[in-house]
């Protein structure tokens, strides 16, 4: 069996932070410079008793509507997020109740941010070709605007709550060449841990310590530079594939400033980089779904063609993968 | 990378006329550097010299002969 990505949709809550809005709180700062620079012009914020389990849950809802697969045929259930309901219990295991699904099924919580999509393909591949499953729905949701200092400009120009819902099948067909999910290439560097970190509420901070968010902006911004495109390159090793070969590239909306120094730092055509940030900002571990829910949305994807997908950041962590698009 | 193309990249970081600089001035008093404009010179010194900077040692680059030095221009030249 092989695993392949079968459909995606997203949800992003109600409320909204738009550049004007910021404007009026930061009234010294160019926010026409910031726009241009970030490329976002509005965020999506949660509502106060809004978690990310509801708004994965409206995700995964929206996925079910399409009627491409029905609650009680998931038979596992990952979640991405670094705003869990509660330490414990699991949050997926909240969310297999509220969306009906099995109780015979395997659901865990795993917490990452950027590159998060991109490892739950990974685990979801694995599950699915070990034949531990045969239908995954990957959930990322994430509510980082509940970390945010109200001061902070910087962060809160760049990040929007959203999530994204991934159901990842079995198949008995392999694509023409290669595999629907991978090969990937993985990254870890601890060394980053402190240049995006909320520090409060985890087991070595106090609990009821109350803490912000904190970015390290440029330190990031060199991390990327360096481990993306040998991401990238080692991820064309492995596939044997060269740049011209794939037909898009789908890397983490960081911000458009980040993304548009990369693209031409690897040597990546402007038409085969695609981009959805705009209209909801940096959510994270949804960002790459997002983007490949609006690109398969406007008819820009053919089955068959190759899609690369680059998540990093928070950790330091990162992964890059090539995808077939099922249709 | 020599002096003159050193000041250049701040100089278009910053928006500022060719031949602003003169690479003694403390980063605190040059209009417009910020989180954003230490971004754009890293951005432009990973073009021209393909060398990622450390966001945090520029960060911590009080003037602009400490960014200097950063991009390995020689005390000597400095005081040239």
């Amino acid at each position: 069996m092989f695993a392949a990505i079968r459909a995606v949709a997203y949800h992003l809550p109600s409320n909204t932070v738009s550049n004007e809005d910021l404007a009026r709180d930061f009234p010294d700062w160019s926010l026409q410079k910031v726009a241009a620079k970030t490329g976002i012009d509005c965020r999506h914020l949660a509502a106060s008793d809004e978690c990310a389990s509801d708004l994965a849950e409206a995700a995964a809802r929206k996925l079910f509507a399409t009627g491409i697969v029905a609650p009680e045929q998931i038979d596992y259930l990952l979640f991405c997020t670094q705003s869990p309901d509660h330490p414990l219990p699991t949050t997926a295991c909240l969310l297999q109740h509220r969306l009906g699904l099995p109780t015979e099924i395997g659901a865990l919580d795993f917490n990452l941010g950027c590159s998060g999509f991109v490892y739950g393909l990974g685990l979801a591949k694995g599950l699915i070709e070990t034949a531990q499953a045969s239908r995954v729905l990957l959930l990322t949701g994430e509510t980082y605007s509940k970390f945010l200092d109200p001061n902070d400009r910087g962060v809160r120009t760049i990040f929007g709550d959203g999530a994204a819902a991934a159901l990842i099948e079995a198949r008995r067909d392999a694509p023409e060449t290669g595999d629907w999910i991978g090969p990937f290439v993985y990254g870890t560097d601890g060394r980053g841990k402190d240049n995006l970190i909320v520090q409060a509420g985890g087991a070595r901070s106090h609990w009821a310590a109350a803490d912000y968010l904190y970015m390290n902006g440029p330190e990031i911004f060199s991390f990327t530079l360096d481990s993306v495109p040998r991401a990238i390159e080692t991820l064309l090793k492995r596939t044997g594939l060269s740049i011209d070969t794939i037909d898009y590239f789908v890397f983490h909306q960081a911000n458009i400033f980040m993304l548009e120094h990369l693209r031409q730092k690897i040597g990546i055509a402007a038409e085969k980089f695609l981009m959805a940030m705009r209209h909801c900002g940096n959510t994270v571990s949804s960002t790459i779904p997002i983007v490949l829910n609006e690109a398969s949305r406007q008819g820009r994807f053919q089955p068959g063609q190759r899609i690369a997908l680059v998540g990093f950041g928070v950790g330091y962590s990162w992964a890059a993968t090539l995808i077939r698009w099922a249709g | 990378m020599t002096r003159h193309e050193a000041l250049q990249l701040l100089e278009q970081t910053l928006e500022m006329e060719p031949c602003t600089l003169v690479g003694n001035e403390r980063l605190r008093d040059l209009p417009g550097w910020d989180s954003m404009s230490t971004l754009a010179f890293i951005s432009l010194v990973d073009k021209k010299a393909r060398t990622p900077l450390s966001g945090a040692r520029v960060a911590r680059c009080k003037t602009v002969a400490e960014l200097l030095e950063l991009l390995g221009i020689p005390p000597a030249e400095r005081a040239a």
